[in-house]
């Protein structure tokens, strides 16, 4: 068990007469015992850190330490890492027996009698004892899963890696195997870093969340701070589902002008944007946008366009000037497409952006003190 | 008068819808379809079968082949009791044996060279590939010529000129028995070779990039993954590969012909050779249709587990 740092680490791959950097400069510490969830868009470099922090891939520059020692140039056996791959990557031609033994029979001298009980001390935590002697393919996707993951158990790493692992389940096992997976990892108390593309996963997994775009990281924090204070319009839309809307609006004295309304703006908030930016990115996320009556400030009109209802609450698509947004309301409020709606939002739930960088002007409040729950 | 048309257009409808029937019934069945691959096999490879097995049962000579009478099995008895026969027959079998291990051998080293070439983004692997390629796409018969030349017992020959510059003596490539084996072996396996890279090259390409990665991160050793991963995977592929060129080097003769004509003596005599000499030199049509059907008999018992194995599907 090991706390992993990972030091501005840069990873090029060269491809014809260029290069890719895949990942570009990325810093991520990892508390002993933690849950960090890698998670962004397709591409942005999240299975090539993991490559990296494995030993699978060598890395262009920088510093990966576990505890104390830097791990880099070592063979990814000597890491001590377990990996957890997103197709299972069980070795089709052994029985799941074998599968987990194998690391045990490549890379210990421990005897046949000893891997035998280890193997089926795992079996018995996961669950799958009586599936040891069957082949990969008489399994069905969450029990190779499980058997994945015995297979990275049962090598007692300092670090588990995971590449999707959840991805190739179907939504509802998805959901069961999330929290058996927390749970396993809490129980075993093993740095895991987990990488996904889906942000609900990212939410509900990981103690931090760090989120990555074209190889560079944009934010690292525990979710909710990714969540309620997020560094840029890029993480604002990522995380968050359905995502934030995004209003383009310029600054005119005290107000946001958009093409369809204008939005009057507190001093206490026109104190922290620059003066010289006029041009920015209002961010609303769906369910912070109310339905009101008319005559309230702030508020303007919408015209429903779809709806979906989704039991607890329902999501709106609303056009709002010649755009379509999003707005999510309490299911039990009943209303039809092309109904005309009035609509607002309260100031203290908007982010600011800088339009032309991207970069948060204006965040809501992580935890607002009047609702911070006493225990 | 308007009914009487009438009957005669309706006549003229039911024995076109009829005709077109018939034709689409035949064009539905797979009997049409077959037929000219049929006629095509019956003509050039079936008729030719069922002569050679009618022949193995005369006497019949290439002096006078309208001559001669059925001796039915004496032929086959003939052979079978000839020492000549099993010689060959041994030749044969040491023949094939190490061609198909060395070029099982050679074939997946050079796979694998490609493969970690075309990994790592080197240059000189779709040399290499066109290189050994084209060892395999050169006439047999030119093949040996070439070795024979390469091979040439005097300073002149390549290899013998390359040894004397090394210190060593000049080797009987092939005036000596076992030499000319040997080098019979080496310029077919050095033929052959090509066709075993293409397969288990591809076959290489099936194995998942995971599992590798998924067994160094076990701590498996270059060796070991070959062994415990690469190796296992390629079964299918390994075994077709096998069943294939055993049969390709059974059948060969032209190389064989054209580097040593199956000596010295007959100490490269194959079976396929052995049945050349006998229609063509010897002219004894019977003995050589007889040693075709022994070997057709070999090379369908090939053929058939290849067959079952394909249509067995593996195992995992
Ligand atoms: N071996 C390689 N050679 C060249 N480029 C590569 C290699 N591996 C990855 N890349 C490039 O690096 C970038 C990041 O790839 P990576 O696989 O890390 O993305 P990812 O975030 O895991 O995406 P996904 O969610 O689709 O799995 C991509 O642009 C990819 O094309
Ligand atoms: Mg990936």
């Amino acid at each position: 068990m090991a706390a992993l740092d990972i030091d501005g680490l840069v990873k090029r791959f060269s491809a014809g007469d260029g290069e890719i950097v895949a990942v570009d400069d990325v810093d991520i510490s990892i508390e002993d015992g933690d849950f960090l969830v890698l998670v962004g868009p397709s591409g942005c470099g999240k299975s090539t850190t993991l490559r990296c922090i494995a030993g699978l891939e060598e890395i262009s520059e920088g510093d990966i330490r576990l505890g104390d020692t830097s791990i880099v140039g070592r063979k990814p056996m000597d890491r001590n890492i377990a990996m957890v791959f997103q197709n299972y990557a069980l070795y089709p031609h052994m029985t799941a027996r074998e599968n987990m033994s194998f690391g045990l029979k490549m890379g210990t001298d421990l005897s046949k009698a000893e891997i035998d009980s280890k193997v089926e001390d795992v079996a018995r935590m996961m669950g799958i004892e009586d599936l040891l002697e069957k082949k990969p393919r008489a399994l069905s996707g969450g029990q190779q899963q499980r058997v994945a993951l015995g297979r990275a158990i049962v090598r007692d790493p300092d670090v588990f890696l995971m590449d999707e692992p959840l991805s190739n389940l179907d939504a509802k096992l998805r959901t069961t195997m999330r929290t058996e997976l927390q749970n396993l990892q809490q129980e075993l108390g093993v740095t895991t870093v987990y990488v996904t593309h889906d942000q609900t996963e990212a939410m509900t997994m990981g103690d931090q969340i760090a989120i990555l775009n074209d190889g560079k990281l944009q934010q690292i924090g525990t979710p909710l701070e990714c969540y309620h204070q997020p560094v840029n319009q890029f993480v604002a839309g990522f995380i968050g589902a359905p995502s934030m809307n995004f209003f383009d609006v310029t600054l005119d004295g005290d107000s946001l002008e958009h093409d369809a309304f204008s939005y009057r703006l507190s001093p206490e908030t026109l104190e922290n944007v620059d003066d010289e930016t006029t041009r920015l990115t209002l961010g609303v996320r769906p369910e912070d946008i109310e339905i009101v009556d008319e005559r309230e400030p702030n508020s303007f009109r919408a015209i429903v366009s779809v709806t979906e209802p989704m039991g607890s609450s329902t999501h709106l698509s609303l056009a709002i000037g010649d755009r379509q947004y999003t707005a999510t309301v309490p299911g039990d409020v009943l209303i039809a497409p092309d109904d005309q709606i009035t609509v607002t939002f309260s100031e203290e739930n908007t982010h600011l952006f800088d339009a032309e960088t991207g970069r948060a002007v204006k965040n809501r409040e992580h935890v607002r003190p009047d609702t911070e729950v006493q225990v | 008068m308007a009914t009487e048309t009438d009957r005669r257009w309706t006549n003229v409808a039911a024995v076109r819808s009829r005709a077109s029937r018939w034709f689409s019934d035949i064009q539905e069945h797979p009997f049409f379809w077959i037929l000219p691959a049929a006629l095509f096999l019956g003509v050039f490879l079936l008729y030719p079968l069922v002569e050679a097995f009618r022949m193995s049962v005369t006497n019949m000579t290439l002096l006078d082949p309208t001559d001669y009478s059925y001796v039915w099995l004496d032929t086959y008895v003939r052979i079978f009791e000839s020492p000549d026969f099993w010689g060959m027959t041994r030749v044969t079998l040491i023949f094939v044996t190490a061609s198909v291990v060395l070029q099982l051998v050679g074939g997946m080293i050079l796979a694998q060279a490609i493969d970690y070439g075309v990994n790592r983004g080197l240059h000189g692997s779709i040399f290499t590939r066109i290189s050994v390629l084209s060892a395999w796409v050169i006439p047999g018969i030119v093949i040996g010529i070439v070795w024979k030349i390469m091979l040439i017992e005097t300073r002149y020959g390549v290899i013998n000129y390359i040894i004397l510059q090394l210190g060593g003596d000049v080797v009987s490539f092939l005036s000596d028995g076992q030499m000319a084996l040997l080098s019979t072996i080496v310029a077919n396996t050095w033929r052959g070779t090509a066709f075993s890279m293409i397969m288990l090259y591809a076959g290489l390409q099936q194995v998942p990039d995971q599992l590798k990665d998924a067994a160094r991160i076990d701590g498996a050793s270059p060796w070991q993954r070959f062994r415990h991963v690469t190796l296992p995977l390629l079964k299918p592929v390994l075994f077709i590969n096998i069943v294939l060129i055993t049969i390709y080097t059974i059948n060969t003769f032209d190389m064989i012909l054209a580097l040593t004509g199956g000596g010295p003596g007959r100490a490269t005599e194959v079976l396929a050779l052995y049945m050349y000499f006998e229609a063509f030199e010897r002219f004894n049509l019977g003995t050589a249709g007889a040693i075709a059907v022994v070997m057709l008999v070999v090379n369908v018992f090939m053929t058939m587990i290849y067959i079952k194995y394909l249509l067995g599907e593996d195992e995992f």
